[in-house]
């Protein structure tokens, strides 16, 4: 049976028999070439849930609209990373949501009305086509997860670059910035209450859309994602003036990665290394 | 007859223009067309649909100074800011155009906003019309068209090789008055038709469609950034913050929107807007509903900008075709 028929019986299912208030999955948007968000809550509803490789959105960030009930949710490896991400910061009760996972083959760069095969850079360096965590599958898992080498490509290229044409390349993005935090809500990370960024009292960050405060707000939002971002791309893919945002957030995970072993929300259980403390744990920088 | 220019002289006008006053224009860059300040003819991009942002952004920037108050020989001085020179936008497509004329109701009523005003009398508009209708325009829905005159000083209508040149008003005129125009016979292309969106007595259907479960739900996928606002040529809603920093003060505005969570929050921390669905209502009913009662005039004018823009798809132009629907059915 084709992946899509059975999140359909999935969702009819658990629609029927009362088990979730809602299902929430894709289907297809109004320029007929990309997918949107659907919440379904009848089940004659289902029909309309499509999977394929434009869904690209990350599910899981509707999770704290909907914190207080049963619902089930359409889950691809790296937005199943942000539900372990959730759980462990004691965001969501495992028990809430119901995962229909799906076996991901990466999400092709579509645009509005502009279809593409392209597939998106970040799927490029996927370590995940299966989920981590589900509680129904949708989807063949592949044989074997393929481990790309190295895993960080992208950071790497940046590595290599001069500190001035890493200041030039940061200005010239961020300089595009219209702080509409299109970045922020569609994050699953990014759920304060009051974001810094909002913050009267104190105040860390002014509310010019300038350049300086343009960067001291991504700067800071990706330090708050360093060793939680799940690699889902989100913020980069509703960004309108294509910030290469996650080049920032997996430079950090690499940092992470290499400095702790630790890649965020593999399991619900291993605390982040940049939210808990040690005792016997010592800085030996050469201050 | 009419008025013609060549492509080359065009750019040779264009060039003189820049010299003499503030010229913007549409410049391509990293692959985004945006509106931007030019020096030289040959930055500006004329191979393009529309504009990733309107240009609003230069009548009312995104960030604004309204006045300084700054430490001066004992006293303290308030200084207004104001606005220096003369401009032109170039390229400025007749959806954008309108989206000027309708943010004159609030800027311009009595008491006119200060800033806008002087900027707004300051700045020519040489509009260009559209040569084709991408998927998501509905501007003839709205009262203009591709090729409506009537917002801007001149209008050039792309033909052969060159443009058709209308002067529209007095400045036009006089901005043309150097222009290396000649007499030819040229026909224009035919306008394109964008598909029509159902704007018909949309404040009346409005009206009826209030309290329908509707908005909970399209409020559903909604994750309330303030992109649709932003991209927006008619939005103007503003925040107003005083920094002050080594003696002197600074009272600025920047863009807002009614989607930014906490928005409508009041003194005493009362939410009038505290459901998303109530939230996500206020960005149509204070264009299609609130703005026609205030203003007489639509808050929207078709350019589709939110359309393209909006990370989850919510589309003006399903959401007022549910509209008619839900405000017919509640009426019988």
């Amino acid at each position: 049976m084709e992946a899509i028929e059975r999140i359909r019986d999935k969702a009819r299912e658990l629609l029927e028999s009362q088990a979730v208030e809602c299902v929430i999955g894709y289907e297809r948007a109004t320029d007929n070439v990309g997918a949107r968000p659907l919440f379904a809550y009848e089940p004659g509803e289902v029909a309309r849930f499509i999977f394929d490789q434009t869904c690209h959105h990350n599910l899981t960030r509707y999770l704290r609209d909907k914190k207080d009930r049963t619902v089930a949710v359409v889950a691809k490896p790296c937005d199943s990373r942000a539900i372990n991400m959730l759980i462990n910061e004691k965001q969501l009760e495992r028990e809430r949501v119901f995962i229909i996972g799906v076996v991901c083959p990466g999400m092709v760069e579509v645009g509005w009305s502009r279809p593409s095969q392209e597939l998106q850079p970040l799927c490029r360096y996927c370590r995940q086509h299966t989920p981590v965590v589900y509680d129904f599958l949708a989807g063949e898992p592949p044989a074997e997860e393929p481990e790309p080498s190295p895993p960080y490509p992208d950071v790497a290229e940046m590595e290599g670059r001069s500190v001035a044409e890493r200041r030039a390349f940061w200005s010239q993005h961020f300089e595009r910035c219209i702080r509409c935090y299109a970045c922020r809500q569609a994050c699953p990370g990014c759920y304060c209450t009051e974001c810094f960024v909002d913050r009267l009292d104190p105040l860390w960050v002014g509310i010019r859309i300038a350049p300086g405060e343009n960067e001291m707000w991504n700067t800071i939002r990706a330090y708050h994602l360093a060793g939680r971002c799940i690699d889902c791309g989100s913020c980069q893919q509703v960004c309108p003036v294509n910030i290469p945002l996650m080049l920032l957030n997996r430079k950090l995970g690499k940092e992470v990665e290499e400095l702790f072993d630790f890649q965020a929300g593999l399991d619900a259980e291993t605390l982040p290394p940049l939210v808990t403390f040690k005792k016997e744990e010592k800085l030996e920088a050469d201050l | 007859m009419s008025q013609f220019m060549s492509g080359e002289d065009l750019r040779s006008w264009l060039g003189n223009l820049a010299q003499e006053r503030t010229l913007i224009a549409p410049i391509r860059s990293d692959g985004l067309v945006l509106f931007g300040a030019v020096s030289r003819a040959e930055e500006i991009a004329l191979d393009y649909d529309n504009t990733l942002l309107s240009p609003k952004g230069h009548l009312f920037p995104a960030t604004d100074t309204l006045f300084t108050i700054e430490r001066r020989e004992g006293g303290i001085e308030l200084v207004p800011a104001s606005v220096e020179g003369e401009a032109a936008i170039f390229g400025i497509r007749p959806c954008d155009a309108l989206g000027l004329r309708v943010l004159d109701r609030p800027f311009l009523a009595e008491p006119a906003d200060a800033l806008y005003q002087q900027r707004r009398a300051r700045t020519a508009l040489i509009g260009l019309s559209c040569h084709k209708a991408s998927p998501e325009c509905f501007c003839t829905s709205l009262g203009t068209g591709p090729d409506d005159p009537s917002n801007v000083d001149i209008l050039l209508t792309g033909a052969g090789e060159g443009y058709i040149v209308q002067a529209v008003t007095e400045r036009g005129k006089a901005l043309l008055a150097t222009a290396p125009l000649v007499e030819a016979e040229v026909t224009p292309p035919p306008a394109p038709s964008p598909t029509p969106v159902p704007t018909e007595d949309i404040a009346e259907v409005a009206r009826r469609a209030f309290d329908v479960p509707y908005w909970a739900r399209l409020a559903d996928r909604c994750i309330h950034c303030n992109l649709c606002a932003y991209v927006c040529p008619v939005c103007y809603c503003f925040d107003i913050r005083d920094h002050s920093y080594m003696g002197r003060m600074e009272r600025m505005r920047t863009w807002e929107s009614c989607q930014s969570p906490g928005f409508s929050r009041i003194a005493g921390g009362y939410e009038p807007r505290d459901t998303k669905g109530a939230r996500l209502r206020q960005r149509f009913y204070h264009k299609l509903l609130y703005m026609p009662e205030q203003f007489g005039v639509i808050g929207c004018t078709g350019c589709g900008r939110c359309v393209t823009s909006c990370p989850v798809n919510i589309d003006i132009r399903e959401v007022i075709s549910e509209m008619q629907r839900l405000g017919a059915s509640s009426a019988s």
